[in-house]
């Protein structure tokens, strides 16, 4: 239960390593590129477009039920600003989907 | 509008307040039954694969980040060669190429905290406390404890969920059935919305969701998010040169 093999440790690390650079290596180079205003509209994008270059493949690969999922959190984002009630919209709603629609 | 980037002598204004851990570890809280859920699936799996519980906990607790695990697990062996370690670290490092943008654009704000108070809190940032950090900005907020605090709840639920599912093993549903598979998506629909502010938004989104459907099916792996976030952030950054 408590044991701990050192070649699947050795992997850990290895993956553990390579997540920590991913998450600094980003943010440290910035330091090197000057913050002009350019840059900094095209950072104010970044956020953006990251979120958008996730859902839109998932939607387009994933089933009708994630794309019905998918639109009632935009609706219900809208209606009530609230991601708690988008979140439970999208999963009643593929949820709902997938046990009756076909 | 954000304005323009701060010089370093107000580098004061970024602060760590308990007031803003606390608000950061509030704003996650709707979405940890989700993460539980994925964090007991990727315990579970795990276990399958030989995870002792001490193994697994470690996985999340040092690597964080839940899709590199699962998709690691995929190809997971008892004995590991040099090259296969290195095949394993490109596997992670693609899989998770979009926290080098992420991290890239939370350069203007943990820029001014001290070094090594940006880096250590940078490894507490994954794709829902980054979302929810972000939107925060957004409206205009600045204390770092936002981000700190709600990366602490992602990583602590996270890590009990994967021993959970460790031990609970193969008696877990299919999180597919539930639409589970909705929560992370939905919640990135929700981090959207708000960010909407006109035509730059329009060019930048219509971009990236054109650029990453095009690379998801061009170019293998991951990098699809990585390419058309690229491409949306980089026409949106230039959008208002025509007016």
């Amino acid at each position: 239960m408590t044991s701990v093999d050192p070649q699947t440790l050795l992997a850990i690390l290895v993956m553990a390593a390579a997540t920590m650079f991913n998450r600094a290596s980003g943010f440290f180079l910035m330091r090197l590129v000057p913050l002009t205003p350019r840059v900094h509209k095209i950072l104010d994008c970044l956020p953006g477009a990251v979120l958008v270059a996730i859902v839109a493949p998932t939607a387009v690969h994933g089933d009708l039920a994630m794309a019905a999922g998918l639109l009632a959190a935009f609706v219900v984002t809208r209606l009530t600003r609230s991601d708690f009630f988008a979140v439970l919209a999208a999963v009643a709603v593929a949820a709902g989907w997938r046990a009756f629609g076909s | 509008m954000t304005p323009p980037s701060p010089s370093r002598a107000s580098s004061s204004r970024v602060a760590i307040t308990r007031a803003g851990l606390a608000e950061g570890a509030r704003t996650m809280i709707p979405l940890m039954p989700g993460l539980a859920v994925f964090g007991m699936a990727f315990g579970a799996a795990a276990a399958q694969k030989g995870f002792s519980l001490l193994e697994a906990s470690l996985s999340s607790a040092l690597v964080f980040a839940g899709l590199a695990q699962m998709v690691a697990l995929e190809g997971w062996s008892a004995y590991w060669t040099p090259g296969a370690l290195l095949a394993l670290a490109l596997l992670t490092f693609t899989v998770n190429m979009r926290h080098f943008l992420m991290s890239a654009a939370m350069r203007p704000w943990l820029g001014q905290l001290p070094g090594w108070q940006a880096y250590l809190s940078l490894l507490l940032m994954a794709d829902n406390n980054w979302a929810a950090s972000m939107r925060y900005r957004t409206n205009g907020g600045s204390d770092a404890g936002f981000f700190i605090g709600s990366g602490l709840v992602t990583w602590l639920v996270w890590v009990v969920s994967t021993a959970a599912g460790q031990v609970i093993g193969g008696g877990l549903p299919d999180p597919k059935r539930f639409a589970i598979d909705l929560v992370v998506p939905a919640f990135f629909v929700a981090m959207l919305v708000p960010n909407w502010k006109g035509r730059r938004q329009a060019v930048s989104w219509g971009v990236a969701a054109v650029v990453s459907v095009a690379a998801s099916y061009l170019v293998p792996g991951w990098w699809f998010i990585v390419i058309g976030a690229m491409a949306g952030a980089i026409a949106g950054g230039y959008a208002d040169d025509k007016r």
